[in-house]
């Protein structure tokens, strides 16, 4: 994994704690029922505060991908692949992560996020195709 | 046409810009982005005609790595402006600068107000993102953990979504890198200004595919300034004055929220911005466009409305962006080409093709001019301005 570690804020600490614990959660509004990511007070269809966390299966559609080959994190000189997921659950939601796959992804193929273990404290949510449903963190090297 | 309301169109043309000034434009400038601004400013007033003495108001914006008005004022010796504005934002917000001097100059706030930009994009802060600090923004924490922390890559994200939407092809880019390079040919102030072929271009290393590195612009150390003042008071300047016919603000694309990332701000943007200056996308003489990377005009095209949606690349592939093309694009060189100076050089371009002296890259009898900001990515807003020769 090529990354920085993530640096959590008040609306979003939760959330990591729970990716921590392989659960994959987005909010849901108390007062409309609205599904939101990433974790914030509000919610942007009623403006109102109330809501409780909605755990989720992790999996959308790829809209796009980079093979990153400019080394933009120090110290991580080979290419790594980061894909573009729409989210299923959240209308409108994109998320990001490295590729676990042998091959690239396709366009708009039906994707599913798998729990990457970083160390104790960090666990990142990485995608691999939706046909390898039974991946366990770390089988496959991102694309090279 | 778009209801523009009646207090708006009582500031088009109200403004003009009155003097552009640059500082060379190098990758190490040697110098503080303090003296970088110090040289652009008052090289603008001198091309006005103008006595830093006369200046009340400075604007500029930055992201924490240049001098703000309330160090550049004291160092010019202006300690009592009457206006300042010290924006924070990269390319969204360079032609909002602009046109919030312009709407300070046109409420009386101030008569003469110098935008500058300053930057050691390439020797201190380097924009592209290799080897700096993170951005303080909470969205970078559902990104940086897998290395996608840098603009290229945010924008080759993006040109890959619309290659495989509607078949932007590689060649496409290219197309666009290598009209632009031949703009900048005839460009003293460019940095680079050796021609370029569509096979330098595929032939050029990949930074994140599906960029090559032509696909980038340059980070450059210079600086840039425009003086906007009154359109009364600058007819009776030295230049021809060039009128602030329309400045508009949108919104813009979240990396985390965005129905279709093919589509810009810019395309709800464009019909206000016309609308104002009372033209459409057919009067437009020539366009500097924001060209962080090459995908940005692109897109652009098609949301400014100069093609349909999808059909940006072979727009450029077909000529039509050329110095003799229907819509000349980027006749700088851009930051592809001429240097990168956030969006301020784009204006003052503009301003140099507006008063007919852009020399060699003269595009003949430009009356009315596009300028924009970065369409909206990354940085969720979007800014532009149209210009008329007065």
């Amino acid at each position: 994994m090529p990354g920085y570690r993530p640096e959590p804020d008040r609306d979003s600490r939760a959330w990591w704690d729970r990716l921590a614990r392989h659960e994959f959660a987005v909010q849901e509004c108390d007062a409309c029922g609205t599904l939101r990511f990433p974790p914030r007070a509000f919610c942007a269809a009623c403006r109102q505060e109330g809501w409780h966390w909605r755990e989720t299966v992790p999996e959308g559609t790829v809209e796009s991908w980079i093979v990153s080959r400019q080394p933009f994190v120090p110290g991580h000189r080979d290419p790594y692949l980061v894909v573009m997921v729409r989210l299923t659950a959240v209308p409108g939601a994109l998320v990001y992560g490295n590729w676990r796959a042998e091959r690239q992804p396709e366009a708009g193929e039906r994707v599913r996020g798998t729990f990457t273990q970083v160390d104790e404290e960090l666990t990142v949510l990485d995608w691999a195709p939706e046909s390898r449903i039974a991946i366990r963190s770390g089988e496959n090297s991102p694309v090279r | 046409m778009t209801h523009v309301p009646k207090r708006l169109l009582e500031f088009t043309d109200r403004t003009a810009i009155a003097g552009v000034g640059y500082t060379p434009f190098s990758k190490d400038s040697g110098v503080s982005t303090l003296t970088l601004a110090c040289r652009a400013v008052l090289a603008a007033l001198e091309d006005a005609g103008l006595t830093p003495d006369e200046v009340d108001g400075l604007a500029t914006h930055r992201v924490g790595d240049s001098a703000p008005p309330t160090l550049v004022g004291p160092a010019l010796g202006l300690s009592d402006l009457s206006w300042h504005l010290d924006q924070f934002g990269g390319g969204s917000v360079s032609h909002a600068v602009v046109g919030q001097a312009a709407l300070a100059v046109a409420a009386g706030l101030a008569e003469v107000v110098v935008c500058y930009r300053a930057i050691n994009a390439r020797s201190e802060f380097r924009m592209g993102g290799t080897g700096r600090g993170l951005p303080a923004s909470p969205e970078v924490q559902y990104q940086a953990p897998y290395g996608y922390v840098a603009p290229p890559q945010q924008f080759a994200m993006y040109a890959r979504a619309h290659m495989l939407r509607y078949g932007t092809t590689a060649e496409h880019f290219g197309a666009l890198a290598v009209t632009q390079r031949a703009n900048a040919a005839k460009n003293p102030r460019a940095l680079m200004r050796t021609p370029i072929t569509l096979d330098d271009y595929l032939a050029s290393r990949w930074i994140a595919e599906p960029f090559r590195l032509l696909d980038c612009c340059l980070e450059t150390d210079g600086a840039c300034a425009v003086v906007v003042t009154t359109a009364e008071r600058a007819r009776s300047l030295r230049r021809h004055p060039v009128l602030v016919s329309a400045a508009a603000w949108g919104g813009g694309t979240s990396h985390l929220s965005c129905d279709d990332p093919t589509v810009t701000a810019a395309a709800a943007l464009a019909p206000r911005l016309y609308a104002q200056a009372g033209v459409g996308p057919a009067d437009i003489d020539v366009a500097e466009l924001y060209d962080c990377f090459t995908y940005s005009v692109i897109v652009q095209l098609e949301d400014y409305g100069f093609c349909p949606k999808g059909e940006g690349g072979p727009y450029v592939a077909s000529g039509a962006t050329a110095l003799d093309g229907a819509l000349p694009v980027n006749t700088h060189g851009g930051f592809l080409s001429e240097g990168y100076v956030h969006g301020v050089n784009h204006i003052a371009e503009a301003v140099s093709q507006l008063r007919g002296e852009a020399g060699d890259r003269q595009v003949p009898g430009a009356e009315v001019a596009l300028s924009t900001a970065q369409p909206g990515y990354v940085l969720p807003a979007t800014s532009a301005l149209i210009l008329r020769r007065a």
